[in-house]
């Protein structure tokens, strides 16, 4: 009886916590990432059976990359039931795993995330030839794998909710929790 | 309307810094703009421009990717400007969010790191812009008559060690012995400039 009160309090508790935008706490084994060469994206992409994608390229050294991490998670959760996939990839030797692991862990990724096993330049092309390499840089795809829209540099919930919208062919949701 | 304005406006300024980039075969551009060298001297551009050419390198101090290269930025340009190719380090990033990429930090980084050539700081970004670098460390190696013959990574690896292709010196080699550069543009994951606001 017990359990099944703890366990309905801490499902009250994620509700609550998902509803104020606010993520909730992962534990760093639960935590996936797995290798992808730009061409494994690209088939994830089209392949997804989602009504848009968000790519992301980021790293745990890149500032900017982290200031907008809270913003993207907070946006894969508000928008996973209406059809939007995010694909966090890191650009971070495959021997930072535990580092990855961490931040991905602290941020509340609790959905696949992966890590760029391939060189710069093939990589870099294989996504889109504008991508000059510097990071963060989001590639955002409609439910077709057509490339919508993408950028260099880091950006506010605001952007990311905006495009993501745009993306999905809908009005933004109402939210709980700051903009 | 005014929602999708404001989004608009803010994408545009997080985009500043990575609308344009230079061709190859295009003319060096802001080569008369005297940036602070590490040494206290303001100097351009064109006041490094060596017999053989020019080589531009967009760097900073906090970048990891920075860090992975600077031995061999440090190693290619003094061997560079010893052989009449006129080296220059620029440091467009604001320190405001990296202490680390101050003035102070610049003079002990190109001691440690035994530079020859100068390491500047461009005060507005606006050389970056011009050029339309994004990212550190990007090299612009230019001929003798200013004009872009390579553009991108120091080579094809973060770790030296792993190093397959050595883009800039191939190229800084080819350009000292007049030949054609053979890969001239390379692409490379790395930190992005931290643009100063426009002024």
């Amino acid at each position: 009886m017990r359990k099944i009160w703890l366990a309905g309090l801490t499902f009250f508790l994620a509700a609550f916590l998902i509803a104020c935008g606010r993520t909730t706490p992962v534990r760093v084994e639960d935590v996936r990432v797995t290798p992808v060469t730009a061409a494994d994206i690209r088939r994830a992409v089209s392949n997804a059976g989602a009504k848009a994608v968000l790519v992301n390229m980021w790293a745990t050294w890149c500032g900017p990359c982290r200031e907008e991490f809270p913003a993207l998670v907070r946006v894969a959760h508000k928008y996973q039931d209406e059809g939007l996939k995010v694909m966090l990839v890191s650009a971070d030797d495959s021997t930072d795993m535990a580092a990855i692991r961490k931040f991905l862990a602290e941020q509340g990724v609790d959905f696949p995330a992966y890590i760029k096993a391939e060189k710069d330049q093939p990589f870099i092309d294989g996504l889109d030839k504008r991508w000059t390499g510097a990071l963060p840089a989001t590639f955002i795809y409609d439910g077709a794998g057509k490339l919508c829209d993408f950028w260099e540099g880091s950006a506010s919930f605001n952007v990311f909710e905006q495009k993501v919208v745009e993306a999905l062919g809908q009005q933004a949701k109402p939210t709980g929790g700051n903009p | 309307m005014k929602r999708h304005v404001f989004v608009a406006s803010l994408v545009s300024t997080v985009l500043a810094g990575s609308a344009f980039a230079l061709s190859i075969g295009d003319k060096a551009p802001s080569t008369s703009v005297k940036m602070k060298n590490v040494d206290g001297r303001e100097i351009s551009i064109a006041d490094v421009a060596g017999k053989e050419g020019t080589l531009v390198i967009f760097s900073c101090n906090h970048c990891p990717f920075v860090k992975a290269w600077q031995g061999r930025i440090a190693s290619i340009g003094n061997a560079a400007k010893s052989k009449g190719v006129g080296v220059i380090v620029i440091n467009s990033n604001d320190p405001t969010s990296y202490p680390e990429d101050s003035f102070g930090e610049m003079q002990k980084r190109a001691e440690q790191l035994g530079f020859t050539f100068p390491y500047v700081v461009d005060a507005t970004s606006d050389v970056a812009r011009a050029f339309g670098a994004t990212r550190t460390p990007e090299a612009f190696l230019f001929d003798k008559d200013g004009k872009l013959v390579y553009h991108g990574a120091i080579d094809d690896s973060k770790n030296a060690d792993q190093v397959t292709k050595h883009y800039l010196q191939d190229a800084v080699d080819a350009l000292i012995a007049g030949k054609e550069v053979g890969t001239k543009e390379t692409k490379f994951v790395g930190c992005g400039i931290k643009f100063r606001a426009k002024g």
